[in-house]
């Protein structure tokens, strides 16, 4: 997208430059001035000159490459055109006004929109703080600083935290490459930025604070792509339902899917962060250490409590474990320290240890192949100077080349040391689980970047038949459909017990009859959601009983809900509940990130523990087999307490088949399999819901095939 | 379905045998208003039966055939207070629709109000002069029509306070009723026999509407034949429609008194109400479940307001208690296209307020009576209607 052109211009032109104080347009000029390699040219048809640079009086006179707008909302959609007439295709619009105000701001930004398509223009904004560019002294924003030169490319959809952050960041050594502001991301979004950073080689982390993503299917396919060789990190805010309220009023962006994006974002190999400190934790240590080989971590330190504290964080991260030291290790251990010191991981060098005795403990463990990385931990001694142990440690790192997060624990002791540490790119806190999390930071971009996925398979199944039955919901006056649908499965090859839906006792008493044993009956109609507590499901019903279970399923439904639409009786071959296990199969498309599939195990498991796991669909085998090992209850379908197992291939294979469904047709919003009787020897789908958008099914010709049921 | 009909005898005689092109009624007219004009009157047995559609359908249906069709309503009903006169919006939709230029106060001589119910019982009000009333009226619109399409009272009691029920009136009109019946269960055949026995020898026949299609084929293949055993001739079943409940965005807005913060389209048909009370994952379930639905809920309620505007599909926002959401919420709602309505009420108000509006079968715009046009072509005996 940028070609050079947003972040590396020749000539920026500030419309609305001025020298009015505590104005836009006078801090972005001077910021321009302060630091820009090329060249400054103000635009203001009122001025001579800006902060002693000559001015001009409109942007198509500035002959620049880039232009920041800073001029009232109606002046700036004009500016904007007459860039784009000019040739001038990057911009970047401070100015705010636009959808962010409400009705008429949305339609100025439409207005946007359509300029910035028409002339094919990267424009940054609305409501933005601006752009900046280390490389070329680009300081592009109106908050108070450059930020410091580093690797990392940061971008925000709050502009205040952009400028927080950069203020912050001298502090913490901590230098970026790129900074964008997002604003109202009208044009450019994040994954114009992702893409476009995965593409610069001078970019090693890309660093996001988001409260929404605009397209979460193109997001989540370029994140995918890029991931493999450059680490996202994201604190995606309106986690929580008063969060996502607050979000969803900030932005306007759709509240309430905090799953889908948990899911999206896993997906694009995105790691997320939970808050301002772990999104920079994670964006040092990415930047300034390898990622480990393998996920074992040592632990070497002179203060035993905080090795606990270490070992404990280590536990309880998600990609590390605790090293098993050889036993080689451990004699080298032994011969280097003390025989008081603890020569198993976390190896102790105990509290008299120079800095001598901890590089050597530091080379022996790091020598080991089962260590992936190290923490190094350190309390304040009179034999120890944290300067020359931060040094020892660079050395280390430098010939090892594995990752180190240190702990030198202490207050202005510490502080002396950490430039040392920082200018090697080695993380130090004062809290172990921090340095212990940064080094899980690392392991799980490794298993991001190691991680493989098949496409999908596909399935042989008989799409006609499907949008058949999808197309009825057109007579219904509500989106729903239920067993009624039950062919739908069929179509897609998830196995269904035997039935039919009758609408007479004389019908039923026939269709009873071909089914071996007695029948399950159930009232089919689209206003009782809630069948069993009417009285509408008979079970174990034998043939002679079937035409006046039929009677009696009718009439209490009508009794019950007088208004219901009825379509019949269900019958359907009895399945023994209690020799399988009763699953859940279900889809949701979100509004972002497009189809969800979803499973769990029935009953209490989904309803009050919400054990499910889900992906976006459609699926592969290892990621649908992965959602059955990944639920809580897994066990259960293993076979607990002397059962036989289920048929898991069957589970594994369903969800894929309903994953490729719910990809195939995007007019399904909802659908549950509830329950999949999952058995030793394969699986039942005994009921089925949906919700179908009638807009977006397509009208089609060839759709009769066949029966439905 | 409608193959019974053939019969349009009914209960009694019916006086029109030679088709309206020819010179209808020529039996001479007790109302003496006009000799050669035919009149329909439209009742319904049990209350709300889509009236006013069936009408004026009939009205231009009458009108693709060539002839003169005047409307009239003696009793209005749907009452409407506007700058301390109260009126009838159905005069005014029908003048709309037929093109005719009638005064409404002609059209609508009786205003109905439980105010004119008070006085009727406390004696200040004269059944005689009221029936004369209504007869010049109806005399000035039927002046030179072939055919005026009467639209009768809620049931087809209204109005025998005054002497003016439904079967009265169309005895002093001279007009055949044609009734208008709801359908759910079984029982409710007994109604309509009921009302068939009040309309007594006026009665044209019976026209069974908003039937689901669970029903249809038990009332066009059993409930028919059986009441034309009844005497009751079945002039047509017309299927539920959907499309026939609901009202545009813009009657809505009016009706809630609601502000609109929004530029944007408001001919969208609201048929539903969703209270927004729920969480956002909760929320945009619900709201997928339903088709063009107003969704209700709190100005404060952004993550409600956003899942709304996302989900797609519904027909407005209403924002309850005067709370106006950000700025940002309202940019995308009209990126989005959906209004935005704001009311002062609380959500519980609003809500009874809304549903009165939708559910009351207010189905008295344009292209409600050109469904029902085509209903009524594809599922009712319509040249039989129109000889009654």
């Amino acid at each position: 997208m940028t070609d050079g052109g947003l972040f590396a211009p020749d000539r920026v032109a500030v419309v609305g430059a001025t020298e009015r104080e505590g104005s836009v347009g006078r801090a972005v000029t001077a910021n321009l001035l302060a630091d820009f390699d090329g060249e400054v040219v103000p635009v203001n048809p009122n001025r001579e000159t800006v902060l002693g640079e000559p001015c001009v009086a409109s942007v198509g006179d500035s002959g620049a490459d880039l232009a920041i707008v800073a001029v009232p909302p109606a002046v700036a959609v004009e500016t904007v055109r007459e860039a784009g007439e000019h040739g001038i295709d990057d911009l970047v619009v401070l100015t705010a006004g636009f959808g962010e105000t409400g009705s008429e701001g949305a339609a100025r930004e439409q207005e946007l929109r359509e300029i910035a398509a028409e002339y094919d223009l990267t424009l940054v904004g609305p409501n933005s703080l601006g752009i900046a560019s280390t490389p070329v002294g680009l300081n592009g924003t109106f908050g108070p600083s450059m930020p410091d030169s580093g690797s990392i490319s940061f971008m925000s959809q709050s502009g205040a935290f952009v400028t927080a952050v950069i203020d912050w960041a001298f502090e913490q050594d901590i230098g970026f490459r790129h900074v964008v502001s997002l604003g109202n991301k009208t044009v450019v979004d994040e994954t114009d930025l992702v893409a476009d950073w995965g593409d610069d080689n001078g970019t090693d982390v890309i660093v996001g604070y988001l409260e929404s993503v605009v397209d979460g299917e193109a997001f989540v396919e370029t994140a995918r792509e890029v991931t493999s060789d450059t680490p996202i990190v994201v604190i995606k805010s309106g986690r929580t339902e008063a969060g996502a309220g607050a979000a969803a009023s900030h932005t306007g962006a759709i509240a309430g899917n905090e799953r889908a994006y948990e899911v999206g974002l896993r997906e694009a190999g995105v790691l997320r962060a939970g808050s301002a400190g772990e999104l920079f934790d994670a964006a040092r240590v990415l930047a300034g250490q390898p990622l480990p080989e393998t996920d074992g971590v040592a632990v070497v330190t002179n203060a035993g409590g905080p090795g606990v504290m270490a070992t404990d964080a280590v536990g309880d991260a998600e990609s590390l474990s605790l090293a098993d030291l050889s036993d080689e290790t451990v004699d080298a251990l032994g011969e280097a320290l003390p025989a008081a010191a603890n020569r198993f991981n976390p190896v102790d060098v105990i509290g008299d240890a120079d800095v001598e005795r901890f590089r050597e403990a530091l080379r022996v463990t790091l020598a080991d192949d089962g260590v992936g990385a190290c923490v190094v931990i350190a309390a304040p001694t009179a034999t120890l100077s944290f300067e020359a142990l931060a040094e020892a440690v660079v050395d280390v790192q430098r010939e090892t080349e594995l990752p180190i997060a240190t702990c030198l624990m202490g207050g202005e002791q510490a502080s002396a040391s950490s430039e040392t540490l920082s200018v090697a790119g080695v993380p130090t806190y004062f809290d172990p689980s921090r340095a212990v999390g940064s080094l899980d930071t690392l392991a799980r971009y490794r298993a991001v970047q190691r991680r493989e996925t098949d496409d999908p398979a596909r399935f042989d199944v008989d799409h006609d038949r499907v949008h058949e039955i999808l197309s009825r919901v057109r007579d219904r006056s509500d989106n729903r459909l239920g067993v009624e649908s039950m062919g739908i499965l069929d179509a897609y090859g998830v196995p269904t017990p035997d039935g039919e839906i009758v609408d007479d006792p004389e019908r039923a008493a026939t269709v009873a009859a071909g089914i071996d044993g007695p029948v399950v009956m159930k009232i089919v109609s689209p206003d009782i959601l809630h069948k069993s507590d009417i009285g509408g499901v008979a079970v174990g019903v034998t043939d002679d009983e079937v035409a006046d279970s039929y009677e009696r399923l009718v009439t209490r439904a009508r009794n019950y809900q007088p208004d219901a639409t009825i379509l019949g009786v269900q019958l359907q071959e009895a399945v023994d509940l209690d020799a399988g296990v009763e699953t859940i199969v279900g889809v949701t498309r979100d509004p972002q990130f497009g189809p969800l599939v979803v499973f769990g195990l029935g009953g209490i498991f989904v309803e009050t523990l919400e054990d499910t796991a889900a992906s976006l669909a459609p699926v592969d085998e290892a990621t649908a087999r992965g959602m059955t090992e990944e639920i809580d209850a897994a066990p259960l379908l293993r076979g607990a307490r002397g059962r036989e197992p289920a048929a898991l291939d069957a589970v594994v294979e369903t969800i894929q088949r309903l994953s490729q469904l719910a990809a195939d047709f995007p007019a399904i919003l909802e659908l549950d399999v509830n329950p999949l009787v999952a058995g030793p020897d394969g699986v039942t789908a005994i009921d089925l819901q949906l919700t179908v958008d009638p807009e977006t099914l397509p009208d089609r010709a060839d759709t009769s095939h066949g029966d439905d049921r | 379905m409608t193959d019974d009909t053939e019969d349009t005898t009914g209960v009694g005689s019916t006086p029109n045998d030679s088709p309206p092109e020819n010179g209808p009624a020529t039996e001479s007219d007790p109302t003496g208003a006009t000799e050669t004009t035919d009149a329909i009157l439209v009742g319904s047995v049990a209350g709300s039966g889509g009236k006013t559609a069936v009408a004026l359908a009939l009205a231009r249906l009458a009108q693709d055939r060539g002839l003169d069709v005047g409307y009239a309503k003696p009793k209005g009903t749907r009452l409407r207070s506007r700058v301390g006169k109260t009126l009838d919006e159905d005069p005014m939709l029908a003048r709309e629709l037929l093109g005719n230029d009638d005064e409404v106060h002609e059209m609508e001589p009786v205003v109905y109000s439980p105010t004119f119910v008070e006085g009727a019982i406390e004696g200040r009000e004269e059944p005689a002069v009221l029936q004369e009333r209504v007869q010049e009226s109806f005399a000035t619109v039927a002046e030179g029509r072939d055919l005026v399409v009467i639209e009768g009272g809620d049931s087809l009691a209204t109005g025998g306070a005054v002497g003016l029920s439904d079967p009265e009136v169309a005895e002093l009109l001279d007009a055949q009723i044609l009734l208008v019946a709801d359908h759910d269960e079984p029982g409710d055949v007994d109604d309509v026999l009921a009302a068939a026995a009040d309309a007594g020898d006026r009665l044209g026949g019976v026209l069974f509407n908003r039937i689901a299609d669970a029903d249809y084929e038990t009332v066009a293949a059993d409930l028919a034949p059986f009441l034309d055993g009844r005497g009751v001739s079945s002039l047509g079943v017309i299927p539920r429609e959907p499309e026939l409940a609901g009202v545009d965005v813009a009657t809505l807005t009016d009706e809630l008194g609601a502000e609109t913060l929004t530029d944007t389209n408001a001919d969208g048909l609201v048929r539903g109400f969703l209270v927004g009370a729920m969480g956002g994952d909760a929320a945009l379930r619900h709201i997928r479940r339903r088709r063009d639905v107003a969704v209700i809920t709190g100005g404060d309620r952004s993550d409600v307001l956003t899942t709304a505007i996302d989900a797609g599909g519904v027909s407005c926002l209403v924002l309850t208690g005067g709370h106006r959401p950000s700025g940002a919420i309202l940019g995308k709602a009209e990126t989005a296209g959906v209004p935005v309505l704001l009311v002062d009420t609380d959500t519980l108000t609003a809500v009874e307020r809304a549903e009165d509006v939708v559910h009351d079968g207010r189905t008295r715009d344009a292209e409600t009576v050109a469904t029902m046009r085509e209903l009524l072509t594809d599922h009712a005996d319509v040249a039989a209607i129109l000889d009654l």
